[in-house]
């Protein structure tokens, strides 16, 4: 843990006492532990800590609502099979002070600066590792009281000054109307505060709040989103600090397992295509029609339809036909000739050509991108007559259900699809979509990413073949 | 005379030797810093649609002599980079630092409905949709964000841009701009019938004062002259309506002929029902639903949400239209009309006009006049000055802001 030397000097020294030390469940993170442990332990606690931030992850992607009861509940069950027990404890909300309590949260300290190690190795790794680590923090956070977080707060020098009564009852109208999800008794006795908007970002972007002359207005209840919004802006340059002195961090005997760490835990991104089986592009309607999730099929369709798509659903599209192995050239003259039914060739290759060509890291920043990731698809924003996103997601139930019934989906199973549509359970819904379309076999898990929809259908398919042979 | 797209080549030279402002150009995009302009993309498109990226200029002078020597059909702005994005290729990767915050509105987005035009095309009727837009966005940008120095200008064929330039705002990641646009975004897309939705009982504070700008246009300009609910767009109209509902109103309005008939009547039946206590609670606010997606702002939101976006600059010349793309006013956009944008061959002869006249006044006279500046002989004055006013307003936050700074720096 000696990557920080030169920094080290401008902390102060951690005192040994715990129960000063680790005084809350919850931690900001702001001081490195300091002290020896054994090589043995610090593996361990790494691969606790991994364990921790996959569960939260596995429990959002099998369409538990994040944050739900129902979402914490099964967190809770899987950490305690896992044996993570000290993990569990920091999610009761009790605060307690035991040896017990300060032992989970030096584990919980401990195990959050190992991972920085291995998570600030790349853009897609920090934001990964941030977004897990925020979605832990806030669920401690959600079970604590006001007691204690109030002394968190205070511990951490995070101050936030409620508007005065004069105050409130001047915007008392606009705060009723515009503070979401809270009734008028609710408002007229909360407390509310005055931040300016930029610390507010997810409140502002949903209309959730009042916002005045860029200030937004936020009840009690909201002050997790500014405690978050400074936790994220601390970890995030922090990760970068660690970035830049990991080559000081010379010792091989964590190197190499820091390194296996996070290679072998991030979920598969189908950033590399699959070389194995070259797709022949003049077969791309065959493979739309037999293996393609619902989204990128109608991408498809509507190309071959209209002869033009719009520009983020070209992205969408054209990364995943990369993905299952379109070559560079192949992809450009499919794009070619469908675009050139409704322009000439000259205005294809100074306007769109580009696009192909930057996709395939040709041009440009040279980046080969990834294709998108179901949950990228479904958070991604998508305007009025656009044909990208998820078709669950972004979709009238009728129009769902019109495809379906077009892609033989039989009438039970469109009633159960549209059922998890309308819960929100969009991946679960593509699951079903998937076995409703391959005789009722089911993908080995839940569909997260467009091309493992793809490659599960292609095993199904040439393992029946094999079976035929 | 009208516009000529092949005298184009002839009128540029001119344009931009004695009307393009660029000088006051330099003063807006330099903030009172001259590295600022030094690092700022800023790209030309050249006759035969070539299109050079990544270029920067040091220089006030220099940035003119380009303009004089490649004569640019059109010119983006794109952000302010670490370095200077002409040395670009001598850097790992271009760092973005700052950008104003853009919006553009497009008039193509509408096509759906309004039955005036089609495509390229505007007129009066349909300009209606960017009144109401550029309503609706400065309000919001104005009092809810506290943002003052905004200039909106018009895009020179069929849509609106608008830049945002305070300093809070230049600094701003993706992330804030982002949730600015989406604050902003009340239509959403996809392949739904149905495009906006305000299950609450209550409405956003931004949203009632937005209804307030639409309530003033909708029947006259959307009803009436776009016709919505007449003849077949009458289906149209009923598939925003939920199923359940549907047939009651389709029974109803089909009684009547005109679109005015129709509404009044989806109204009227409307407040019955709810009087009767047969909307359900999720669907309260059907009729303000169903305004907002006929003429809220559409909005393409992916040129807001980025730093290093390009968005075509003010006072280019279309080359397609001959139309300058000049700032206005959104608190008088009723009185602006798009057919009436000068074009660059109108601004030849106002000019032309003018100097004949001077010199027939002034032969014989012994001190000829004070030169004035050629700009001011034009049509071209109001939007220079609009221009003016938004860079005089940017220098004056500036030197707020410097003076706050020094009194911190004095208690320090």
């Amino acid at each position: 843990m000696d990557f920080t030397a030169r920094k080290r000097k401008s902390i102060k020294p951690v005192e040994e006492n715990p129960c000063s030390q680790y005084p809350h469940d919850l931690n900001m993170y702001n001081t490195p532990p300091t002290g020896e442990i054994t090589l043995e332990e610090f593996e361990t606690l790494a691969i606790h800590r991994l364990q921790l931030l996959r569960t939260l992850e596995q429990n959002s992607l099998k369409g538990h609502k994040i944050f739900s009861d129902e979402w914490k509940r099964c967190i809770k069950e899987e950490l305690t099979k896992l044996e993570l027990k000290k993990f569990v404890r920091l999610m009761n909300g009790l605060d307690g002070q035991t040896d017990l309590d300060y032992s989970a949260r030096r584990t919980d300290h401990l195990s959050h600066y190992i991972l920085r190690l291995a998570y600030c190795r790349s853009e897609d790794l920090r934001r990964w590792f941030i977004n897990r680590e925020l979605e832990w923090f806030k669920l401690r956070f959600m079970a604590q009281n006001q007691n204690t977080i109030n002394r968190f707060l205070e511990s951490n020098k995070l101050i936030y000054v409620p508007i005065t009564e004069e105050e409130k009852d001047e915007i008392l109208n606009e705060l009723i109307m515009s503070t979401a999800n809270m009734s008028d008794i609710t408002i007229r006795t909360t407390n509310f505060f005055k931040v300016p908007f930029d610390e507010v970002y997810s409140l502002v972007r949903n209309r959730r709040i009042f916002v005045k002359m860029g200030y937004a207005y936020i009840p009690t209840s909201e002050l997790i989103v500014c405690v978050q919004a400074k936790f994220r802006a601390n970890l995030s340059e922090a990760l970068s600090v660690a970035n830049h002195r990991l080559p000081s961090l010379d010792d091989d005997r964590i190197n190499t397992f820091l390194l296996n760490l996070y290679n072998s835990y991030t979920g598969k991104d189908y950033s590399t295509p699959n070389s194995e089986k070259e797709i022949d592009i003049r077969n791309l309607d065959n493979y739309s029609k037999k293996h393609f999730p619902l989204c990128m099929k109608h991408l498809h369709e509507t190309l071959r339809a209209s002869h033009h798509l719009k520009h983020d659903s070209r992205l969408q599209y054209g990364l995943f036909l990369k993905a299952i192995g379109v070559r560079f050239d192949d992809a450009l003259e499919f794009w070619r000739e469908e675009f050139t039914k409704i322009m000439d060739n000259d205005k294809f290759e100074k306007n769109y050509s580009y696009n192909v060509k930057h996709a395939y890291g040709k041009v440009g920043s040279m980046v080969n991108y990834s294709p998108f990731s179901c949950l990228k698809i479904i958070m991604g924003s998508v305007g009025a007559g656009d044909h990208h996103g998820c078709p669950f997601k972004h979709w009238d139930a009728s129009l769902v259900k019109r495809k379906m019934m077009d892609c033989g989906v039989a009438s039970e199973g469109i009633e159960s699809i549209l059922a998890l549509v309308k819960n929100g359970h969009f991946q679960i819904a593509c699951t079903k979509y998937f076995e409703f379309t391959h005789s009722l076999q089911a993908p080995s898990t839940t569909i997260n990413h467009p091309n493992q929809f793809f490659e599960e259908s292609i095993n199904i398919a040439t393992g029946e073949k094999k079976k035929i042979v | 005379m009208a516009f000529n797209e092949d005298h184009l080549p002839d009128l540029l030279p001119l344009y931009y030797k004695r009307l393009f402002p660029h000088s006051l150009f330099y003063q807006w995009l330099s903030y009172g810093d001259s590295q600022i302009f030094a690092k700022r993309e800023i790209s030309f498109t050249l006759f035969g649609d070539v299109y050079i990226r990544f270029q920067s200029f040091d220089r006030h002078e220099q940035f003119v002599q380009e303009l004089h020597k490649k004569l640019p059909i059109k010119i983006d702005i794109g952000a302010v980079y670490q370095q200077r994005p002409k040395d670009r290729l001598t850097f790992k990767k271009l760092l973005p630092v700052q950008k104003e915050m853009v919006f553009d509105i497009d008039m193509t987005d509408y096509d759906d409905v309004r039955i005036c035009c089609s495509g390229a095309d505007v007129c009066s009727k349909c300009w209606k949709f960017m009144a109401i837009a550029s309503k609706i966005i400065d309000a919001t940008l104005r009092e809810d964000f506290g943002f003052r120095n905004i200039l909106w200008v018009f895009s020179g064929r069929r849509g609106i841009h608008c830049w945002v330039a305070d300093h809070s705002v230049r600094f701003l990641g993706d992330d804030g701009r982002s949730s600015i646009a989406e604050y902003i975004q009340v239509l959403k897309g996809g392949m739904t019938a149905k495009k906006v939705s305000l299950p609450n009982e209550k409405i956003h504070h931004s949203i009632v004062r937005s209804l307030e700008v639409v309530d003033k246009y909708f029947v006259q300009s959307l009803v009436i002259e776009q016709d919505i609910l007449g003849g077949d767009r009458l289906n149209k109209f009923l598939a925003i309506i939920d199923e359940d509902l549907r047939g009651t109103f389709k029974d109803i309005l089909g009684k009547y002929k005109t679109s005015e008939e129709r509404w009044k009547a989806f109204e009227s039946t409307f407040t019955d029902l709810c009087q009767k206590g047969q909307i359900p609670r999720n669907l309260k606010n059907l009729k303000e639903e169903i305004k907002l997606q006929y003429c809220y702002p559409r909005l393409d939101i992916q040129v807001s949400k980025g730093m290093n976006h390009l968005l075509k600059a003010p006072f280019c010349v279309h080359p397609k239209t001959g139309k300058v793309s000049v700032p206005f006013n959104p608190r008088f956009i009723d009185n602006f009309d798009p057919a009436k944008v000068p074009t660059i061959t109108l601004l030849d002869q106002e000019i032309n006009e003018y100097d004949a006249k001077t010199k027939t006044l002034s032969e014989g006279v012994e001190n000829s006049p004070m030169k004035i500046k050629d700009y001011k002989k034009t049509s071209l004055l109001k939007s220079v000055v609009i221009f003016e006013q938004f860079i005089r307003s940017i220098e004056k936050d500036l030197k707020a802001l410097e003076e706050k700074n020094s009194e911190v720096m004095e208690i320090i």
